[in-house]
C-alpha cells in the first residue's frame, strides 16, 4: 500500500507548528507595541483646539508663570483652566482685534464658555493630585514634558500605570527642590539619587510602600 | 424566599416605571435564565468595541467664562442651611462641588440639631435633582408660565378687593417660615376675610389639642434632657422618625451616656400598641391597646395626684408601678412623652403628670406652637362644602391624595372656582386644580424655618434653581404684592433687626440669632379629665407615619423607597401589620393579602407579623398607593389614607379584616431576627461583669499586617444606635450607591454597602420565658454593619487578582479597576458586606441625577464586588492636606459619611494608633467587642454592648 504521508510530511507539520507558535508570540509582541506606541496613548499628538494656543509663545517666549493661568496647582486636585476674563486681561490690550482669538471674545461677549480639548486624561477611577505632588518636589514637566517648548499643547507620557508606578516606587529619581518645580527644562543631576534621598527625607515623602498602596490613587 | 434565583418577574407597571428612573437597574427585570445569557455575551462582545471608543463628554474642559469669587475648580465648599421635615427645620450643612450641592453634613452650630441629620435630611439631595419634578407652570394641564399666572391673578384679585378677600382661602401645608407667617398675617390686614387652614398627612393636632386640654392654649413641646434620669412613653414616639427626631435622639444619647459614665442608666419606659423605634430602644416595653393606654395615663396621673387609680390588668399594673416609681423617684428629673399619633386625651394626661412630677419648665418645655396652623381641614371641608370658598390656594400640600377617606377632596375642588396648587412634584392635587405652578426646593431656595425648640434657622441656595420654580414666600409675593420680590428680598426684609453683621453670622452658622421661640412657664387649668370614650367592637385600625416615605411626602426618593423600614426592613411598600396571635387566628403569614374594611372603603394589602403589637390592632403605615403615573411611587404598596377618618386621623375602631387567598413576596432585607445563641450583640447588664473582649486576642498563624503608623478603626455604640438609618443614607449619598429596585431587592440584590440589623434580644426573651408574660415586649437590638475592614480579612485569599487588599494604614481596599467579577471575596466573607454590581445599575441615570454623584469616588460599572471603604477618599484628602502641609491628621479630621450623619453619635471613628484619639478611648470600653470575634479576623470596626437595667429590676 502507498504510504500515506510523503518524506517531507514531517517537515511541513514542524515548519506549520513553528508558524503557529511563533506566530501568536508575534501577535502578543505586535498587540503590546501597538497598545504602547504612541498612536494609541496619544503622546505627541496636538488634537485641535478652538483657539490655538501656544504655550511655547506664552511661557516660553513671554515668561507668564504657570499660576498665572493654572491658578489651583498648588491648592487643589486639578491645576484648574483659565476663564475667559483670564484670558481677557491682555487680550482685551494686546491682539484684540486677531481674528485668532475671535472665540475668545464671542466667549467673552455671549457668556459662553471655551470647550478645550482635553490631552491629558486618567481614566475615571484614578485620582490624581496636583497640590500634592507640586508640594512635594516633583516639577510640572516630569509629567507634561517642556511645556515651554510646545507649539501646540500635546501628550508628553502615556499615562499608562506603570508610568505612575516608577515614580511611586522610586520617588528618588524624580523629585526635585521646590525651586525647581516649574522649571520646564529642569534636567536630572548626575547625582540626582543621592539629592533626591535627602529631598524625599526633607520634604517627609513617603516610602515606596505606602506610595504603591491601591488606595494612594484608586477610591 | 430563596435570594439567589433568577424568576420571571410580571409586574409590568413597576417595571416600565423603573426603567423611566433606573435604566440600568430594569434591564433583566423581565428576563429569562437562557435571555440573561444573550443578553450578558453580546453584552461582552459589545463591550469589547466600547473599550476602543474615546467619546464622551470628559474630553472636553470647559473653565467657567468668570471665575466665581471664593470657588476654585473642584474645590469643596460648605454652606449652613436647613433641611426641612414636615416643615420644621433641621440644621445642617451642605457640602457644594463646582455648584453642585452633593451631601448633607450635620451642623454642630445649631442648637436644635447639633450635628445629626435624619434620613429625610440626607435623601432631600436626591429630591433636588429629580427629573420628574414639577418643571412650569401648568394652567389645565397646558403648560403656561409665571408671567401668564401672575396677569390672570391681578384682575381677579382686584375683583375681591371690595368684599375684603371673602371666598379667598389659603391651604398650608406643614410650614414653619417665620417669614411666610408675617407675610400671612400681613395679607390678612389687607384681605380680613381671607381665610387660612392647614393641612397634612402628619397632622399635629392632636397634640396641640392635648396642651389646650392641659393648659388651655396650644403649645409646643420639646425636652431637656440634660439632668433627666428616666422616660417613659406612651404611645411615645420618643425616638421615631419626625421633625423632632435628630435633636430628642441626641438629646436623649448624650444623656444617658452621661448617665452610664456616673454607673447609672437613663432608664426608658415605653407602652404602645404597636412597636417602634422607642418601644425597640425601651429597658422596659409593654404592649398595650390604646385604650389599656388611656387607663395607664389615667392611672398615673391618679396616683400623681394622690386619687384613686383606675384598675388595670396584672402586666400593666406591674409595669405602671415600676413607672411611677421611677418617676416619683426623680421628680423634676423624669420626661413623660406621648407621640404625634396619641389620642388627645393621653396627651392632657401627659402634660398634666408631668406638671405634677415638677418635670414641666426643668425637663419638658414649652413654647408656642412652631407650626404655622390655619383652621382645620375638618372646617375647610365644612366651608368648601357650604360653597363660602371660590379662589383656593394651595401651598406646598397635597389635600387630594393626603385627605381621609371620607373626604373626597378632588370633588370638593369642584365647588372652588379657582384652585391653584403650588408643590414641588405634580402630585394627585396637581392634577385636579386649574393652576399648578412648580415650588423650588430648599437646597436651591432662600427662606427660613423653625426646629421643634423654636429656634429660627437660614435656608440658604446651593444652586441656582435647577427647574422654574418658585419658594413659597416668593409666590405669595407674586400673587399679594405690587413688585414682586425675590425670597431673599422677602427674607431680608423680615430679618432687617439683624443687620449686616447679624445676617452674616447666620450665613455662617445657619442660625437667625435673636429669631427663636423661649419657652414660658404654664401652669395646667382645674378642668377635668374628659371620660374615656367607649372604644367599639372588632379590630383598631392605628395609623402611623411611614418611617421612610412619612406621609408621602417623600414617596418619589428612590433612597427612601429603598431604605429598609427600620424594625420590619421591608423595601419598596407597606405592609398590613397583625400581632402573631392575630395573624394565627386570622390563618394569615407574612406576604398573605388581606382586605382591610372600614364602612363602604377597603384596600388590600400583605400581611406582616409583627412581634410585639397588641393582639386588638391592625398597623399600616401611610405614604403609599400613589396615583399619579409616571412618578416613582406611582402603584407601590396600598393607600391607608382610604380608611382614615375626618373624626380621627390615627385610628378607627371596629375594621373589618378578611383573607384574600392572594400572596406575594415582599422585598424584605432581613427575613431572619433571632440571634440562635450567637452573641452577635451583646448586652451589658448594669453593675454585671463587662461582657466585652477585653485586651484578648486568640494567636494567629498569619502574619501581622505591616503598618506605617496609622491605624484606622470604628467603634460603634449599640446603646446610642437607634436604628433610624440616617447613617445608611449618608452612606448611599457619599459613596454614589446605586438603587437596585424592588425585583432585585426581592433577589437578595440591594447594593447599600452599610446595613441596619435588627435583632430580638435573646436575653430578654428567655428571662421573660415568651409564653406567659406576653404583653412585655424585649427591647430590639439595631447593629449597624459596615465593612468590618478586619486585620485578617478572608476575603483577602479568595480574590484571584488582588482587586483586594490591604493599606499600610490597616484599610481593607476594594480596587474596582482589577475586580473581575468572581465573587469570591462575599463567599468568604462572613459578615456578608460585600455588593455585587449584577447589572450596571448606575448605567442610564437621567442627567440630572448624575449631577448628584460624588466625584470623589468611582462609580461602579456592572461585575464589580464593592464595599465599605471607610469612605477612603475622606482620609485620602485628609492624607493629601496632611502631607502638604506636614501636619499630623488631627483627631476628628476624618469623619466617615455614617458618622458625620448619626443623630446620636453612636459612630466614632479615627485612628486606633493614636492613644489620645475618640476611638481609641471607645476602644479601651470594658463594653467593647467584636462581631463574630472567635473567627479571629480581628476586625477594625467593633461594636460597644447595648446596656440594660439589672435583671432583678426588670419585673
Amino acid at each position: 500500500m502507498r504510504q500515506l504521508f510523503a518524506p517531507g510530511a514531517d517537515a511541513i507539520l514542524r515548519l506549520a507548528l513553528f508558524v503557529v507558535a511563533a506566530g501568536s508570540v508575534m501577535m502578543l509582541v505586535v498587540a503590546g507595541a501597538v497598545a504602547n506606541s504612541d498612536y494609541v496613548s496619544m503622546v505627541g499628538i496636538a488634537p485641535a483646539q478652538p483657539v490655538p494656543f501656544s504655550h511655547k509663545h506664552h511661557s516660553g517666549e513671554l515668561g507668564l508663570d504657570c499660576r498665572y493661568c493654572h491658578a489651583t496647582v498648588e491648592t487643589e486636585a486639578t491645576a484648574g483652566m483659565p476663564p475667559t476674563y483670564t484670558c481677557m486681561t491682555c487680550h482685551s490690550q494686546i491682539w484684540t482685534g486677531a481674528p485668532m482669538l475671535a472665540p475668545v471674545r464671542d466667549s467673552l461677549a455671549s457668556h459662553t464658555p471655551l470647550a478645550w480639548t482635553r490631552v491629558n486624561r486618567l481614566p475615571d477611577y484614578v485620582y490624581f493630585n496636583h497640590a500634592i505632588h507640586v508640594s512635594k518636589g516633583i516639577g510640572c514637566s516630569s509629567c507634561h514634558g517642556d511645556m515651554t517648548a510646545m507649539q501646540m499643547t500635546m501628550r508628553a507620557q502615556s499615562f499608562h500605570m506603570d508610568f505612575c508606578l516608577q515614580c511611586h516606587r522610586n520617588p528618588a529619581a524624580n523629585v526635585r527642590p521646590i525651586g525647581e518645580v516649574l522649571n520646564m527644562t529642569w534636567q536630572a543631576p548626575p547625582d540626582q539619587m543621592a539629592r533626591g534621598r535627602a529631598l524625599v527625607a526633607q520634604y517627609h515623602i513617603r516610602g515606596a510602600a505606602v506610595l504603591t498602596d491601591c488606595s494612594t490613587c484608586h477610591r | 424566599m430563596s435570594s439567589m434565583t433568577v424568576r420571571p418577574h410580571a409586574d409590568s407597571q413597576a417595571a416600565a416605571r423603573l426603567r423611566d428612573h433606573f435604566p440600568g437597574a430594569a434591564d433583566l427585570l423581565h428576563t429569562h435564565r437562557r435571555q440573561f445569557m444573550r443578553v450578558m455575551a453580546a453584552s461582552l462582545a459589545l463591550g469589547g468595541l466600547a473599550g476602543c471608543n474615546d467619546d464622551d463628554t470628559r474630553d472636553d474642559i470647559v473653565p467657567p467664562v468668570q471665575q466665581s469669587q471664593g470657588q476654585a475648580p473642584g474645590e469643596t465648599l460648605t454652606y449652613a442651611s436647613a433641611t426641612l421635615m414636615d416643615g420644621f427645620a433641621n440644621g445642617v450643612r451642605v457640602t457644594t462641588r463646582d455648584g453642585r450641592p452633593l451631601k448633607i453634613e450635620g451642623n454642630p452650630q445649631h442648637p436644635w440639631s447639633q450635628g445629626g441629620t435624619d434620613v429625610f435630611g440626607q435623601a432631600s439631595v436626591l429630591g433636588l435633582y429629580d427629573p420628574f419634578r414639577s418643571q412650569t407652570v401648568t394652567h389645565l394641564t397646558r403648560d403656561s408660565d409665571w408671567p401668564t399666572f401672575r396677569g390672570a391673578m391681578v384682575g381677579r384679585l382686584a375683583a375681591l378687593r371690595a368684599s375684603g378677600g371673602a371666598g379667598l382661602a389659603i391651604l398650608l401645608g406643614p410650614v414653619t417660615s417665620p417669614t411666610l407667617a408675617a407675610q400671612i398675617a400681613q395679607q390678612q390686614g389687607v384681605w380680613p376675610k381671607m381665610r387660612v387652614y392647614s393641612a397634612g398627612g402628619v397632622t399635629r393636632e392632636a397634640v396641640y389639642e392635648g396642651t389646650q386640654r392641659a393648659f388651655g392654649q396650644a403649645l409646643e413641646t420639646h425636652y431637656d434632657f440634660s439632668g433627666v434620669r428616666v422616660a417613659v412613653c406612651l404611645d411615645g414616639d420618643l425616638l421615631d422618625a419626625g421633625p423632632h427626631q435628630v435633636g430628642t435622639a441626641r438629646r436623649w444619647a448624650a444623656a444617658r451616656r452621661k448617665a452610664a459614665a456616673q454607673g447609672g442608666l437613663l432608664t426608658l419606659f415605653a407602652a404602645g400598641p404597636v412597636p417602634n423605634l422607642t418601644s425597640a430602644k425601651a429597658d422596659h416595653a409593654i404592649c398595650a391597646s390604646p385604650a389599656l393606654i388611656d387607663t395607664m395615663a389615667r392611672a398615673l396621673l391618679a396616683q400623681a395626684g394622690g386619687g384613686q387609680a383606675p384598675a388595670l390588668p396584672p402586666q400593666a399594673e406591674a409595669w405602671c408601678a415600676a413607672v411611677w416609681a421611677a418617676l416619683d423617684g426623680a421628680r423634676g428629673a423624669g420626661v413623660v412623652q406621648a407621640g404625634v399619633h396619641a389620642s388627645p386625651a393621653v396627651q392632657e394626661c401627659v402634660h398634666r403628670l408631668n406638671a405634677a412630677l415638677g418635670n414641666t419648665g426643668r425637663t419638658v418645655l414649652h413654647t408656642d406652637p412652631v407650626l404655622i396652623r390655619g383652621q382645620d381641614l375638618r372646617i375647610l371641608v365644612a366651608d368648601v362644602d357650604r360653597g363660602d370658598v371660590h379662589s383656593l390656594l394651595i401651598l406646598g400640600a397635597n389635600p387630594v391624595y393626603e385627605s381621609p377617606g371620607d373626604v373626597n377632596f378632588a370633588a370638593l375642588l369642584g365647588k372652588v372656582s379657582l384652585c391653584i396648587h403650588a408643590g414641588m412634584i405634580v402630585d394627585e392635587t396637581a392634577q385636579s386644580v386649574d393652576w399648578h405652578l412648580p415650588m423650588a426646593h430648599p437646597l436651591e431656595s432662600w427662606g427660613d424655618a423653625r426646629s421643634v425648640d423654636g429656634t429660627a434657622s437660614l435656608i440658604q441656595p446651593t444652586i441656582a434653581p435647577l427647574y422654574d420654580g418658585k419658594t413659597a414666600s416668593e409666590i405669595l409675593s407674586l400673587l399679594f404684592e405690587q413688585e414682586p420680590r425675590s425670597a431673599l428680598e422677602i427674607l431680608r426684609a423680615h430679618w432687617a433687626g439683624l443687620g449686616d453683621a447679624g445676617w452674616r453670622a447666620a450665613q455662617l452658622s445657619g442660625v437667625l440669632a435673636g429669631g427663636g421661640l423661649r419657652p414660658y412657664d404654664v401652669q395646667p387649668t382645674n378642668a377635668p379629665l374628659a371620660q374615656a370614650a367607649p372604644r367599639a367592637a372588632g379590630f383598631e385600625l392605628l395609623f402611623r407615619p411611614d418611617p421612610t416615605v412619612w406621609d408621602g411626602a417623600w414617596a418619589d426618593n428612590a433612597w427612601l423607597q429603598e431604605l429598609p423600614k427600620p424594625l420590619t426592613k421591608i423595601t419598596w411598600e407597606n405592609v398590613v401589620g397583625l400581632s402573631p396571635a392575630t395573624a394565627a387566628a386570622l390563618n394569615v403569614a407574612n406576604g398573605d393579602h388581606v382586605v382591610l374594611r372600614v364602612g363602604a372603603q377597603d384596600v388590600e394589602g400583605p400581611v406582616w407579623v409583627i412581634a410585639g403589637q397588641d393582639d386588638g390592632v391592625v398597623s399600616v403605615t401611610l405614604g403609599y398607593g400613589r396615583r399619579v403615573e409616571g412618578q416613582l411611587s406611582a402603584g407601590l404598596g396600598f393607600d391607608a389614607y382610604r380608611l382614615r377618618r375626618l373624626s380621627d386621623p390615627w385610628g378607627v375602631a371596629g375594621v373589618a379584616v378578611h383573607r384574600t387567598g392572594r400572596t406575594q413576596d415582599l422585598a424584605c432585607t432581613q427575613s431572619h431576627t433571632t440571634m440562635e445563641g450567637h452573641d452577635f450583640i451583646r448586652v451589658q447588664t448594669m453593675g454585671a461583669a463587662p461582657v466585652g473582649d477585653g485586651d484578648r486576642a486568640a494567636p494567629t498563624l498569619y502574619a501581622a499586617q505591616e503598618g506605617d503608623g496609622r491605624a484606622w478603626g470604628m467603634v460603634i455604640d449599640l446603646d446610642a444606635c437607634i436604628g433610624c438609618n440616617a447613617c445608611i443614607t449618608a452612606c448611599q449619598a457619599e459613596n454614589n450607591i446605586a438603587v437596585v429596585g424592588r425585583d432585585a431587592v426581592l433577589q437578595g440584590r440591594e447594593m447599600q454597602w452599610l446595613r441596619v440589623d435588627v435583632y430580638a434580644d435573646a436575653r430578654a426573651e428567655a428571662a421573660h420565658g415568651g409564653g406567659e408574660d406576653a404583653a412585655v415586649v424585649a427591647p430590639v437590638r439595631f447593629q449597624p454593619v459596615p465593612c468590618m475592614q478586619c486585620e485578617q480579612a478572608p476575603c483577602e485569599v479568595g480574590c484571584p487578582v488582588e482587586a483586594t487588599l490591604h493599606d499600610h494604614e490597616g484599610l481593607n481596599l476594594m480596587v474596582y479597576n482589577r475586580c473581575i467579577g468572581t465573587r469570591a471575596c462575599s463567599g468568604y466573607c462572613p459578615y456578608k458586606v460585600r455588593r455585587f454590581n449584577w447589572t450596571d445599575y448606575s448605567a442610564g441615570a437621567a442627567p440630572s441625577m448624575v449631577e448628584q454623584r460624588n466625584p470623589d469616588v468611582t462609580v461602579r460599572a456592572r461585575g464589580v464586588m464593592e464595599k465599605c471603604t471607610y469612605c477612603v477618599q475622606r482620609i485620602v484628602q485628609a492624607r493629601i492636606v496632611s502631607d502638604r502641609d506636614d501636619t499630623p491628621i488631627a483627631d476628628g479630621a476624618v469623619i466617615t459619611a455614617c458618622q458625620g450623619a448619626c443623630p446620636t453619635g453612636a459612630i466614632v471613628f479615627g485612628d486606633l494608633a493614636r492613644k489620645d484619639s475618640a476611638v481609641a478611648r471607645a476602644h479601651a470600653d470594658p463594653r467593647r467587642y467584636a462581631l463574630l470575634g472567635e473567627l479571629n479576623t480581628r476586625p477594625r470596626t467593633t461594636y460597644l454592648a447595648a446596656q440594660a437595667p439589672a435583671l432583678a429590676q426588670r419585673g
